[in-house]
């Protein structure tokens, strides 16, 4: 008996007649329906089991079922298995139990859907909101299917987002909404003594472009790919793919062999040059701009790479539902090898030189440590959990695409500080290219002029589900699809690697040193735009009207002096 | 010519200071696989930001007092220096007390400037400048007071010359405390703490633009210069030619020289965390202490 029959049979045994049903569906998803009554109890049982908890899913169903639906997933990564339990809320009193209480890192997800559903949560620790601006006034829910995708509500008045007061011996250094060693919109609030970090509230989202909303009520199946690469101007094709991958889960197809190489090597460069860029930004949050300059180098040469592939430096618009839009001919295959041979080259003398420095190690061992058990606890993913000792790694243990034919080491680090994360991610560059080197032996075998992309039969049938997972550079991202009528998804849930790691930050900032906040913030490579992903776009009337310099000047100091 | 001379030290930081910022600037880059500013980029920097709006974020006299004082006290502190060994116009009024004093009295007004800004990463910035004065002074003081010691004056032509008495053990042990401690007198990495740009955003400087910024970054420029020609003109002064003029070419030689190793290193080493700082800090007050100890007792 599977894992997979295992738990389905452990769930009715335990919920009785508050286990709904089972979805059929591949060796490697479980989809169930329960009782929200049952929704804690059941959450609890899948985490007895060794479940690793991912995210949570809610969609306004009242049209199809008059309730609002809630999912949480859950990962089992020695088994290959993903779980989604799916609950139902009458659609005019949407209310939950929460989750947090057991699953911290679930907290985010639920204070999400109290702002943009209007979903209640019995017993949330910290009811705040989380994703909408401070302006967006109450009651107006954005993902509810009568609010349309382009609502532009006069802004609520006299509202600003309450910050925690200090804790008593503090003083609050305001790192955000910008700040240089941030480089999106986020703001950290740290409460410091001296020199010393006491504590932090973080309030970001600051970002939303309402995407996953257009995607479900303006877009179309293949449209979606390219506005998904959007997502994030680093990992873009792990959204694109990871989305196309839950639709094509939840239709049942298979892409073409060629296609799955040709989406691991994109990938696979996309890790290359996001480990670069983090290992140049990672220097100079340390303040060290030499390593900065000469990573950044190295990336130079992949983004030139990307370039003559797809068009891009990035968003190469390359992933399609069924397949990819490009080919790797054997002349790309070979400016791919000679790239891979320097970049390797390169990277191997800018490591000995890491490691190789005293200072480095001051500034990175002990520092932003985390437990293996606070890594569980906070469901890390990515090199921030491996540098923790969690051997977890999407692409090993929920293969997806061609990994399953690639044979790669997943680095594991067991310092549980910025060092590790470190090491880990320099090891990760060097596999990375042996798992390209490997997809061009394979390409080379396989017939060329193989179809790239699937002609798709018919439409795609409504109301199945599909779940997907992608091993980003920062970790797991997760794409939900449910599938819906006119060509499009019913519901697209995004959920980047920063959404969870980010949620341990402010334990992981705590009793260090001030001057190590930039670096451990930046340990977890933070994708702020991904995270934030899910907004509504809001484009608040203004009036137009020209500013003279003078006058700007003169309210800008009016405002410091609060006069 | 001992009015010129006073007029000539200050030609020569004021002219040097720039340069030297941008010597750091082009070895940094090219070390960094970049090409990097011509030599003459900061003069132009320093141009642009004297032609600026001079914006004052806070009303108080301190932060409009602040870049001035700090300009005008490393002035004074390079206009005293002895030229080519000799006293000048000012040497009867001000002893190597006086240099240490103008020396802190310009650092002290950097944080009066950060401090009067009200700005919360100015305080953070102000609070490791202070640390860091307090720190490094007293390694300068006794680099000087050991000169001192050795020649028995407190002028500073002399206590210049016994600096460089070149015969005595301690001679070696400051000369090395002094080196080390280089990296940190002219903050530059791994000691540029109380800037650190991604940590606390320039830290004192943050709320300064314009002529006020100008007039701070003239200051540190000419610090740094200083801190460097403390070298060439005490500890080496004995390779000291008998022309003025080959004289100062040597010493924007030697200056030259050691921006050349203040750069390698500081491009080289990332930042310290100011208590790692601290404790290294700590270390040298002890040598330097050490070789003051060793100074009286004739070594």
């Amino acid at each position: 008996m599977n894992k997979k029959e295992f738990l389905a049979g452990l769930l009715k045994d335990k919920l009785g007649s508050d286990f709904l049903g089972q979805e059929v569906s591949s060796d490697h998803r479980l989809f169930v329906d329960i009782e929200k009554e049952a929704l804690l109890p059941a959450v609890k049982l899948i985490l007895e089991q060794g479940g690793r908890y991912q995210v949570g899913i809610s969609y306004d169903d009242r049209k199809n079922h008059q309730s609002f639906a809630l999912i949480h997933t859950l990962a089992f990564d020695r088994d290959g298995l993903l779980v989604a339990l799916r609950a139902f809320a009458p659609g005019n009193n949407p209310e939950f139990d929460s989750i947090t209480p057991v699953v911290p890192g679930a907290g985010w997800s639920e204070r999400e859907y109290h702002d943009l559903l209007g979903l209640n949560f019995k017993g949330h620790p910290n009811p705040k909101r989380l994703v909408l601006s401070d302006d967006w006034p109450e009651g107006i829910y954005p993902l509810r299917q009568d609010v349309p995708h382009d609502l532009m509500p006069p802004s609520a008045e006299e509202v600003a987002f309450r910050l925690e007061q200090a804790p008593p011996g503090t003083s609050v250094i305001p790192f955000g909404p910008f700040h240089s060693s941030l480089h999106e919109p986020a703001h950290f609030s740290v409460y410091v003594d001296g020199e010393d970090i006491k504590g932090c509230e973080y309030r970001g989202f600051m970002t939303h472009r309402g995407i996953e909303k257009l995607g479900q009520t303006e877009l179309t199946y293949n449209d979606v790919p390219f506005v998904a690469e959007r997502i994030c101007g680093i990992c873009g094709s792990v959204h694109s793919t990871n989305y196309a991958q839950a639709v094509e889960a939840a239709a049942g197809l298979k892409i073409p062999q060629r296609a799955e190489f040709i989406r691991v090597v994109i990938l696979e460069l996309e890790r290359l040059h996001s480990h670069l860029l983090w290992l140049g930004v990672a220097g100079h949050l340390i303040g060290f701009d030499t390593v900065f300059m000469q990573a950044w180098r190295i990336r130079e040469k992949i983004m030139w790479l990307a370039e003559s592939l797809t068009g891009n430096r990035k968003t190469y618009g390359l992933i399609i539902i069924g397949g990819v839009r490009r080919n790797i001919t054997k002349e790309k295959a070979e400016d791919i090898r000679r790239v891979l041979q320097e970049v390797e080259k390169e990277t191997l003398t800018l490591e000995k030189a890491i490691i190789k420095d005293k200072t480095i190690h001051k500034r990175t061992r002990g520092v932003g440590y985390l437990s293996k058990e606070d890594a569980i606890k906070w469901n890390l993913v990515g090199p921030v959990a491996r540098a923790r000792g969690l051997d977890i790694d999407v692409r090993r243990d929920h293969p997806y695409a061609a990994y399953d034919e690639l044979k790669f080491d997943v680095p594991v680090a067991e310092t549980g500080d910025v060092w590790g994360t470190l090491v880990v991610r320099l090891k990760e560059i060097y596999e990375a290219i042996k798992i390209i080197r490997q997809c061009l032996d394979k390409l080379a075998i396989l017939p060329e002029n193989e179809p790239l992309a699937l002609e798709l039969e018919g439409p795609i049938p409504a109301g199945k589900q599909g779940l997907s997972v992608v091993e980003a550079p920062r970790g797991e991202a997760v794409h939900y699809v449910l599938t819906g009528e006119e060509n499009r998804p019913e519901r697209w849930r995004v959920r980047a690697p920063t959404y969870p790691n980010l949620q341990a930050v402010p334990d992981m900032l705590l009793n260090n040193k001030l001057a190590d906040f930039p670096i451990i913030v930046g340990s977890i490579d933070p994708c702020i735009s991904c995270t934030d992903r899910v907004m509504v776009v809001e484009l608040r009337e203004r009036r137009v009207r020209i500013v003279a310099r003078q006058e700007l000047e003169k309210i800008s100091r009016k405002m410091r002096l609060g006069r | 010519m001992k009015i010129v001379a006073v007029f000539i030290n200050l030609v020569f930081f004021l002219l040097l200071a720039p340069f030297l910022e941008g010597v750091m600037r082009k070895i940094t880059a090219r070390v960094q696989s970049r090409q990097g500013p011509p030599l003459y980029q900061p003069y132009l920097d320093l141009l642009k930001l004297l032609r600026k709006e001079n914006l004052v974020s806070a009303e108080n006299w301190a932060f409009r007092l602040a870049p001035l004082l700090a300009f005008a006290s490393m002035l004074a502190a390079v206009a005293i220096l002895p030229l080519h060994g000799q006293e000048n116009i000012l040497s009867h009024e001000a002893d190597l007390m006086t240099l240490i004093y103008l020396l802190t009295l310009s650092g002290f007004s950097v944080l009066i400037g950060a401090l009067s800004s009200g700005n919360p990463f100015g305080s953070v910035g102000a609070s490791r400048e202070m640390m860091t004065i307090i720190m490094l002074e007293p390694v300068l003081a006794m680099t000087i007071i050991l000169g001192a010691v050795r020649n028995g004056t407190m002028s500073l032509p002399g206590a210049l010359q016994g600096v460089a008495s070149t015969e005595s053990f301690s001679y070696f042990l400051m000369l090395a405390v002094y080196l080390l401690a280089l990296q940190a007198f002219v903050s530059r990495q791994p000691f540029d703490i109380p800037e650190a740009e991604v940590e606390i955003l320039e830290g004192p400087y943050i709320e300064y633009s314009g002529p006020n910024y100008a007039l701070f970054r003239y200051t540190l420029n000419i610090k740094r210069t200083f801190y460097a020609w403390l070298l060439a003109g005490g500890f080496l002064s004995f390779l000291r030619p008998a022309n003025l003029f080959l004289d100062l070419l040597l010493q924007t030689a030697l200056i030259i020289l050691l921006f050349g190793l203040i750069s390698v290193v500081g491009a080289t080493h990332p930042r310290f965390r100011i208590d790692q700082a601290i404790k290294y800090y700590a270390l040298l007050i002890v040598l330097s202490l050490l070789a003051v100890g060793l100074g009286v007792s004739g070594l």
